[in-house]
Formats: C-alpha cells, structure tokens, sequence
C-alpha cells in the first residue's frame, strides 16, 4: 500500500513544441483505485511512464508514501507496470515471464515456486505454465502480464491501456478481474486509459486529462454530472454531451428559435447549453408542454435504447437524445421535446469552464 | 501443370549449375591427378580415400586446419558479441549522432577490399602485428563488423521497446537486459550473421595471402595454394583440400541453417 503524489509535474520531450505532461498534480491515497482518462496525446501515458521510472521527470516532484523519488531508478521504486502490448518475454515460458523478476530480486527458488504457483492459480495460468507466450491466446497473455506484476507484491500497479487489445467480450470480463483483483489486494493502481467505459465503471477517481495538463479530478459519477469545462462534457458519455450556442433574453435562454425558461444568473449573455443525451425527452414531461418541436435526421436503434439525432431550427450542432427501446419517429418528421433544466450545464464560450 | 514443369525445369538447371562444380571436385578428390589428367569427368574408378590423410599428415594440413580454426572463431566470437552490442545500441538507444556512426560504420561496406590493403599491410608492419594470426584475426573482425552491425540492428530495432522496459521494472540493468533478452531474442539473426561470417571468413584468402608469409601461420585456403606450384599443380590434391576445407563450413550450415531461414525470415519477435 502506499500513496503516490505528484506535484507540478512537467515533461518536455526533447524536439518537442509543448510540454507533454504540463504542470500535473495529483494525489493518490493508499489503495485507491485512480485512472487517468484522455484522448491520445493527453500526456496520461507519459505521466504514468514518469511515475514507473521510465521517463525522467522534466520538472516538479513525485513522491511515494511522502518520499521523493525523481532520481530513484524504476527498478528500486517497487512499482510494477502491465503494458498494452502486454510485455511478455517471448524467448521464456509462462512460468519464466512471471519469474523473472523475482529471480533478479534474489528470491529463494521455493519462495519463487511458491509465488508463482499461487499467482497462475489466481489467473487460472496453472495448466499455461509451460508454455511460451506465441503459443497463448490474447486473454492469457494479458493474464500473464497480469501475474508478472502480481507475483512481485508491489506497492503500487500501473497499468498502460492493459485492455485496449483485447476484443469487447474479453474486455468486459477481464474489467470484472481487474476490480475484483483490486478489492483482493487492496494495493494502489493507477490506471491509463482513453476508454470512458473503462474508467467509469473501474476508478473509484478519474483524473482526465487533455493537452498534457488535468481537467478534472473526480469520482467518475460527479465528473459525469459536473464536468468542469466542455471537454469534459463532450469526452464522457456515449454519446457525449450536447453542446449548444445559446444567447440570454430577458426572461429566458434563447437556443435557435427555441426558448428555455432559464433566468441569467452571473452568466455572460452568449452562453453554451449542455445537455446530456438521455436528458432529452420525447414529448411533455409530467403535462408541461415540450420545449421545442425537433427535425429527426436518423434513428439508430441499440436494442436497449434507441439514439435520435435531430436538427434543432436555427441551431448548427446536430442534437443527439437517448430514448427508449421504441421510438415511432421516423427521419423526416418533427419531433417535439423537453428538456430535464435541472441537470443542463452552462458552460462560459471563452474559457470553455462550466458556469455554476 | 506446364507452369510446374517449367518450374521443375528452372530449379533443375540451377541445381545443376550450383552443385555441378561441387559434385566434380568432389569426385576428383578421390581420384589422383594422372586419373584426372586423361579423363577430366570421368566417375572415380576405384576411390582413392587415403588421399585425405595423406593431404592431411604429409602436406602441414592439421596446422593450416588448425590456425583456420583459431583465427576464424576468435574473430566471429568477437564478431557476434561486439556488433550484437553495437546493434543493441543502435537500434535501443536515442542519442546525439547515433545515426552518424550508424552510417560511418554502414558505409565501410562500400569500399572493396583492394583499396584498404596496401594501407592495412602497412599499419600491421607498424604495429609489429604483420605475419600474425592476430593481426589477421583482427582485420577479419574489422572488415566483417560493419555487415554484422548492419544485419543484426535491423533485427534488433523490431524489438518491442516495451519488453525492455518491462525488464527494466523487472529490476534488471541495461547490461542484464542485454544479455538476458536483447540477445535470446534475437538468437535468429545471430545464428545467421555467426554463419555468414564463419563461412565467410573460413574461406577468405586476400588478406591471408597479403597478411602472412609464414607456412606455421598459414590458413586452409593458403594452404590449397601450396599444392599450386610454378610447374605443377597437383589438382587431385588441392581437390582433396578443398573438400577437408569444406566439411566444417558445411557442418556449420547444417547445424545452423534452420536458424539462418528464421533469421531471414525476421519479424517473428511478437
């Protein structure tokens, strides 16, 4: 168990324009489960690269458990790293790949033996032992690189997009390991990915991160409901927040040709109206009239849900709304809907912050 | 089914050219120069095998095999670990001028042996290493290094860098990871540049010629000029050097080979 906390974290890739990792402070308490959530280029990799030791901190501190470990040598940091490549020495077998570092660190053979065995039982490696990792399918060599970290008993696991190359099926169950796994070992992880599924339904915090510095840190449910700028709005959720141009009437907010009944509270006139997909209604809500009659431009049934994209009159971004298993619309018609006011978001168009 | 023939027909033709020349020296290592003298390609009547020891005790035989042997593995031990090293370096590690001496070391290919010679002949007088089975094997690992660099970091840079970084968390050193993943890996592209290089060299003669004078010093191909004389040349005995000459090449191939197609096949890291 340990904590990790970065302060003012800055790395500039040699030849490279901008910082890639600008100013990043985090803290990350004992056991947390933590994910650092971005689009490629974020910095997240080259952050969580910053705390294994394999890349050199440009500026700022990292510590562990309160002591600093800038010039500590990854080896010596007791940290171990699942990668999305997976990793696995492909000249050694199963049981070598998960041996490996213990036999550097000096373990007796029993003691190695012992930790193995009981990792490759865990991850249901037991029969694999023998075998090389060309010979494993993807799920079990992500298992294995799984049991290299395990085996070690290291303060702190990170892991590198560890899901990204496996396909759907396998990813929804090895989620489930890897939240069952933390539970068990109850050990710090930090966590890298550009999946929002992953990160909402894996951190018990998210850190999202865009153009090298944080956005927002956060329990995945509140940065859900109160993303602090657009990115955030637009990066979580599928689909994603609508966001809207909006300017503030006397008495409402003005959205194309469609008037919503919000009061300007400290906000700038033009403003950008968010809402949430599944905030959208078809119809009146509780026998108040819809908001706005919607042109349907296409309907694209999921089975649970059906997603209607419409065109709002006087309004350029197409809206995106969730509804329900059955939607009668057809593209071309007109569509009226209401809006839930109580969970849309203003956002400032000029800083892209969320207005409270 | 016309295409096959043709087919058939072409790797006949080319097996013909390539192993002809090797099926006639061979016959004509059994049977002695007068044999060979009236009929050039006639199949050995009765086989002459005493002719191989007899190259071998009665012609310094074992003392060209044996300097052979030393020169030649000396310089591919050294040949094998300092240019994987190289490679490794390469191919691993960003640092200021890497592709420079990438290219400096690439571009001593080009020159054909002829040119460096007379500059290398004088370098090894002056540094007394003339007429030594060092000075050649020296010279053998300088004009094989820049090829072996060459196969072996393109081999070498297909390796996952996440692999040493995953050693790297494992706690092992750069020196450790070198040797203990680095050169496993690529065992492929070894084997084929230890094979190359050993065959290579095993049957190089201008700097041996050029770079000893002593008999004891000689090496095998040397040594098959012996039996090339101003008057006479005993063709059925340099017949039967050149196949004592080749047992080891060929033995090497065979043991190696399948690693030699995996080499050339590369990409086979994942």
């Amino acid at each position: 168990m340990a904590t990790v906390t970065l302060t003012n974290l800055c790395k500039r890739y040699t030849g490279g324009q901008s910082l890639a990792v600008d100013d990043v402070s985090l803290d990350i308490a004992h056991g947390e489960f933590m994910v650092l959530l971005g689009p490629s280029g974020c910095g997240k990799s080259t952050t969580l690269r910053m705390i294994a030791g394999l890349e050199s901190i440009g500026s700022g501190d990292l510590a562990i458990n309160g002591k600093r470990v800038n010039d500590v040598a990854a080896k010596d940091r007791d940290i171990a790293m699942v990668f999305q490549s997976y990793a696995l020495y492909p000249h050694m077998s199963v049981f070598d790949n998960l041996a490996f570092g213990l036999r550097r660190r000096g373990f007796a053979k029993t003691e190695i033996e012992r930790r193995v065995g009981e990792a490759a039982s865990t991850l249901g490696l037991a029969e694999l032992l023998k075998r090389r990792p060309h010979a494993l399918s993807g799920g079990q060599r992500q298992r294995v690189a799984l049991g290299r970290a395990i085996v070690r008993d290291p303060k702190v696991f990170l892991f590198d997009e560890p899901l990204s190359n496996l396909d759907a099926a396998l990813r929804v169950g090895m989620r489930g390991e890897l939240i069952k796994l933390h539970q068990r070992l109850g050990v710090t992880m930090i966590y890298v990915t550009h999946d929002q599924v992953e990160a909402m339904t894996m951190g018990q915090r998210i850190c999202i991160m865009n153009g090298g510095k944080v956005v927002q840190t956060g329990a995945p449910l509140d940065v859900y409901r109160e993303p602090a700028d657009m990115f955030v709005a637009a990066f979580l959720g599928s689909p994603p927040a609508n966001l809207l141009p909006g300017r503030f009437t006397e008495d409402a907010l003005q959205i194309g040709q469609c008037r919503l009944p919000i009061l300007q509270r400290n906000a700038p006139n033009e403003v950008v109206f968010g809402i949430r997909p599944e905030d959208i209604r078809i119809g009146g809500v509780n026998g108040v009239a819809p908001h706005v009659e919607a042109h349907v431009l296409a309907v694209e049934p999921l089975g649970a849900e059906t997603i209607v994209r419409v065109a709002l009159q006087g309004v350029t971004p197409e809206v995106l709304l969730r509804g329900p298993r059955q939607v009668s619309a057809r593209v071309g018609e007109q569509l009226p809907l209401s809006f839930d006011l109580a969970s849309s978001l203003l956002f400032d168009p000029t800083t892209t912050r969320r207005l409270t | 089914m016309i295409a096959r023939a043709f087919l058939f027909i072409a790797l006949g033709l080319y097996t013909a050219f390539a192993a002809g020349p090797f099926l006639w020296v061979a016959t004509m290592s059994l049977r002695t120069t007068s044999e060979i003298s009236r009929d050039h390609y006639a199949w050995p009547s009765t086989l002459h095998w005493e002719k191989f020891p007899q190259a071998w005790f009665n012609s310094n035989y074992s003392v060209y095999f044996e300097n052979s042997l030393v020169v030649v593995l000396s310089a591919v031990a050294v040949l094998t670990i300092a240019g994987a090293m190289a490679a490794h370096c390469l191919a691993r590690y960003r640092f200021r001028a890497n592709r420079l001496v990438y290219f400096i070391i690439f571009s001593a290919i080009i020159f054909p042996p002829q040119i460096t010679i007379i500059a290398l002949f004088q370098s090894l007088v002056q540094y007394g290493l003339y007429n030594s089975k060092l000075g050649l094997t020296l010279v053998y690992i300088s004009i094989q290094l820049p090829l072996t660099v060459y196969i072996l970091e393109s081999f070498f840079a297909q390796i996952p860098a996440d692999l040493f970084d995953a050693a790297r968390m494992d706690g092992y050193t750069e020196w450790q990871i070198f040797w203990k993943v680095s050169l496993p890996i690529a065992l492929p592209a070894i084997a084929t540049t230890v094979i190359l290089n050993t065959i290579l060299l095993w049957n190089e003669f201008l700097y041996a010629v050029v770079l000893i004078t002593d008999d004891a010093k000689r090496t095998l191909p040397l040594g098959i000029q012996r039996f090339m004389g101003d008057q006479l040349e005993d063709v059925g005995m340099i017949a039967t050097g050149l196949m004592i000459a080749i047992i080891p090449v060929v033995l090497i191939y065979l043991f190696f080979s399948e690693k030699l197609i995996q080499g050339m096949t590369a990409g086979a890291v994942k």
